[in-house]
């Protein structure tokens, strides 16, 4: 029985600026038809508390969302739209931002959303936990008046950031009088929250489901169209697939099934498959060279771990084609800032191995160049079997290679505390906005030993450091976008961390169900507009 | 913890037999606690053991960075003492019922053991009661009709419920029972929605209690056959028949109690790996037991919650196992358990 987690179900990586969108437009037929209970899953787990004010990972971030909602959303089409925020708008110098909160907004306690609250959750749980790395030049927030906010940085911040944090995965508005004067990471209301979305917690019947109910009070006078939303976890993805198959789940997002049931059940024609909804939250595989280890201390070395490894290999066979090969350190569906224009170290075992003679290390007598600890991080159950291709790629070079597959906390201490690795195989997901969640996996400042998801591979290049800090003030969006392309090469050639693949996550869905996955971050949207066909 | 068994002895009667059963209750229990020491060090210190450590974790999923705040997370979590003083005071803990905290589950450790107990024991009880009965049966049936049809049928069966992993056959009976046929729910222990009422529980409990239940009830197939063909051979079995005894009578009064003891035995010593094996069946089945709570717990390096399920779960093995013997007794006046 498969008991590790299918592959992308945390996001702890995907914390800081992870955005969202609105759904509208694709999967919907015909008028929405209101009432009808949905049903859904993902395929992961259940989570450790129903909201966590860091985010927790996927799990949280799915059950929180359809409850909490956002100062904004990014549409499927890259614009930016307001939610509890009316519009935006910066100051002259970039330093500050002045935002108009909605009206007529209310708590499902009844109690009115005011600015308040969203000083309150800016200032002691984005600063704090939700959003702590992308505010790092945050210098406050003042509420001027009852419908204006003013968020103040001590830099220039561009509006595609500023934007971005607004949408960030749990940049929600919380309740002031939930939770001042508590401690925010134990407060009893994360397991059954009192927000303003579209749904209102009913309960929570540990080890099986959520039930959320209609918010009759919502802003939104038509939404939403359901009656009930229910969360059902189901550990298994077999079991998955067969509560789907039985009618008993409506909707699976984040690949709740095998890959082979995918084919079947659609097959059936009774449900949908597609990869959309994931634009904001692209998942990779990658493979992190450590620095510490003097091997590495030529790039050379570095490109030839890549060129010995074929992608093309991994995204047919390991991921069923429902992935593709990764070039840069932003993934290609990114559609302001990637780039295709990068150095290429693509499949090349004879290059591989002569970049390895012109580094210096010749093949011996026993046919190995060096010998490498390779980790490939259990979280997900495909990273083992990627470690036990990239393990025979680097042995047909003459890297004698030691694979492991520890189970995540495991996985985490190595890499990210005790940095006991050669080579990591680990994943990423990264939203548009590079900063901080791309660029803390490069940057100096993102050696932070402990802290996973940032730059455990220790390379520290002062150019890289310089081009990030130009990244993160530039307010003008082309010449932003021209350092980010400038980021990319630089990274794709110096090749400290590059994704293998980048994945394609699934949501599979009745036919029934309608307008879903039309939102660049689907897991984390509301909900509020889905329907029931007949 | 099945008693070494001597016998035969002259059989013990009324008030004697109270008595004997009393002390050995006693000794048990006066057993049990050294043994349960011993259970909790060593769950204590394997848990130690293992690499990657619940703060660690959960300063991942919060991405604490701040080295003070990880510090004071390991001052709350009580994680700043050397582990020596951690497992001391675990036991003091312990010894005043007191389980410790979950920070995962933001409650008592005994309060999220206690969500999911009740699940757990409804699946193990109906999974034990479905093998001993099919078990016995089974085996008697092949036992009496030995190298007949039915005696091949009984074998077969037996070794196909051997052989099959659990979680093989709880997913194809998931296949055939619930998508094909639609007779039984998918998973999970009750209706979303639903009152919960006895009928609906019993009806989500049906291909759980098979999927586990069948791999002991062939086991205890196996041990029943093989053991009433062997009790059929004692000179007592003979001497019921030579007083004129019926097939029947002799083999339910006679054969059957006699054979029943290993079936017993087996019984107490498989209580613990029943409740292991729910872990895998609530995970197929979506039912939200102690399983799926320990599962969980491991992976997340919940220690109190992993330690908190281990205590209880050695004292069920525990208890089942002063059961196992206060049945030897009962079955078997004679014995006498040391």
């Amino acid at each position: 029985m498969t008991i590790k987690v299918s592959r992308r179900v945390f996001g702890a990586g995907v914390l800081a600026t992870g955005m969202v969108g609105t759904s509208r437009g694709s999967f919907a037929q015909g008028t929405p038809k209101r009432g009808g209970t949905l049903v859904a899953t993902w395929g992961g787990g259940e989570p450790q508390a129903c909201y966590v004010p860091a985010g927790g990972g996927s799990s949280p971030t799915f059950s929180s969302s359809k409850l909490f909602e956002r100062l904004a959303l990014r549409r499927m089409d890259g614009k930016f739209e307001g939610v509890l925020a009316e519009s935006w708008k910066p100051s002259a110098d970039f330093k500050s931002y002045a935002v108009k909160i909605r009206k007529g907004v209310k708590f499902h306690d009844g109690k009115d959303m005011t600015v308040d609250d969203v000083v309150y959750s800016v200032g002691e749980i984005w600063k704090k936990y939700a959003a702590a790395s992308a505010l790092t030049d945050f210098a406050g927030i003042e509420a001027p008046d009852a419908e204006t906010v003013v968020f103040k940085y001590n830099n220039p911040t561009p509006e595609f950031f500023f934007a971005s944090t607004l949408c960030g995965t749990v940049s929600y508005i919380l309740p002031k009088h939930i939770y001042a004067g508590s401690d925010p990471v134990t407060n009893a209301a994360n397991n059954a929250p009192i927000a303003t979305g579209p749904w209102k917690f009913k309960e929570w019947v540990r080890g099986s489901h959520f039930e959320y109910v209609k918010n009759e009070n919502y802003w939104k006078k038509d939404e939403p169209y359901l009656d009930r939303l229910i969360i059902r976890y189901v550990r298994d993805p077999a079991g998955r697939a067969a509560a789907m198959e039985a009618g008993d789940i409506h909707i699976g997002v984040f690949n709740p099934v095998a890959p082979p049931d995918i084919k079947r059940l659609t097959g059936t024609g009774k449900f949908v498959a597609t990869p959309k909804g994931y634009e904001e939250a692209v998942w990779s595989t990658t493979l992190e060279c450590n620095m510490r280890n003097p091997v590495f201390a030529k790039r050379e070395v570095r490109q030839a771990m890549f060129h010995a490894v074929n992608r093309e290999f991994i995204a047919k066979t390991v991921y069923y084609g429902y992935a593709r090969p990764g070039t840069s350190p932003i993934y290609s569906p990114n559609k302001e800032f990637y780039t295709a224009d990068t150095f290429k170290t693509g499949f090349d075992p004879k290059k591989a191995a002569a970049l390895l003679d012109a580094a210096g290390f010749p093949k011996k007598a026993d046919g190995k160049r060096f010998t490498l600890n390779l980790l490939s991080a259990g979280w997900f159950q495909e990273n083992g079997k990627v470690g036990a291709y990239v393990k025979q790629a680097l042995e047909d070079v003459g890297v004698g290679i030691n694979l492991t597959v520890p189970d995540r906390p495991t996985s985490l201490k190595r890499i990210y505390t005790d940095y006991d690795y050669d080579l990591a195989i680990s994943n990423q997901a990264n939203p548009s906005e590079p900063v901080p969640s791309t660029t803390q996996y490069f940057t100096t400042d993102g050696i932070l030993k402990g802290v996973p998801f940032r730059n455990a591979s220790g390379y520290s290049n002062p150019d890289v450091d310089k081009l990030v800090a130009s990244i993160k003030v530039e307010t003008d969006p082309t010449k932003r976008k021209a350092l980010v392309v400038e980021f990319q090469k630089i990274i794709a050639q110096e090749a400290p961390l590059l994704p293998l693949v980048e994945l394609e996550s699934i949501t599979l869905a009745s036919t029934k169900v309608q307008n879903h996955s039309n939102d660049p971050n689907f897991l984390a949207a509301s909900w509020g507009d889905l329907w029931l066909a007949s | 913890m099945a008693g070494e068994l001597v016998s035969p002895t002259p059989a013990l009667r009324g008030s004697a037999r109270r008595t004997a059963a009393l002390r050995l209750l006693r000794r048990r229990l006066i057993q049990a606690v050294p043994l349960m020491l011993g259970v909790v060090v060593i769950n204590f210190c394997l848990i130690q053991m293992a690499p990657g450590s619940f703060l660690e974790l959960m300063t991942a999923e919060n991405q604490v960075s701040d080295p003070a705040t990880v510090e004071l997370l390991r001052k709350t979590y009580g994680l700043e003492d050397p582990v020596w003083m951690q497992l001391l005071k675990y036991i003091w803990a312990l010894l005043h019922f007191d389980f410790g905290f979950s920070y995962r589950q933001n409650m008592p450790v005994i309060q999220a053991i206690w969500i999911h107990l009740p699940a757990t024991i409804l699946l193990m009880v109906s999974s034990i009661t479905l093998a001993v009965t099919i078990g016995v049966a089974a085996g008697v049936v092949a036992s009496m009709k030995v190298r007949t049809f039915w005696d091949s049928l009984v074998s077969i069966a037996a070794m196909f419920f051997y052989a099959a992993p659990s979680f093989w056959l709880g997913i194809m009976m998931i296949v055939l029972f619930s998508v094909k046929l639609g007779w039984l729910p998918v998973g999970g222990m009750m209706k979303i929605g639903g009152t919960g009422g006895v009928l609906e529980i019993l009806h989500h409990l049906i291909l759980p209690t098979l999927a586990l239940g069948l791999f002991y009830a062939a086991i205890y197939t196996r041990v029943m056959r093989s053991s009433m063909l062997e009790v059929a051979q004692l000179d007592f079995v003979r001497t019921a028949r030579a007083k004129g005894l019926s097939r029947n009578k002799v083999t339910i009064h006679h054969v059957l109690r006699n054979a029943l003891l290993p079936v017993v035995t087996i019984l107490g010593v498989q209580m613990g790996t029943v409740l292991a094996g729910s872990v895998v069946i609530e995970s197929v089945f979506s039912w939200p037991g102690v399983g799926s709570l320990l599962f969980d717990s491991v992976s997340s390096r919940n220690y109190p919650v992993v330690l908190g399920i281990m205590v209880l779960g050695s004292l069920v093995v525990i208890a089942a196992n002063i059961a196992v013997d206060l049945v030897y007794m009962w079955l078997d006046p004679r014995i006498e358990i040391r």
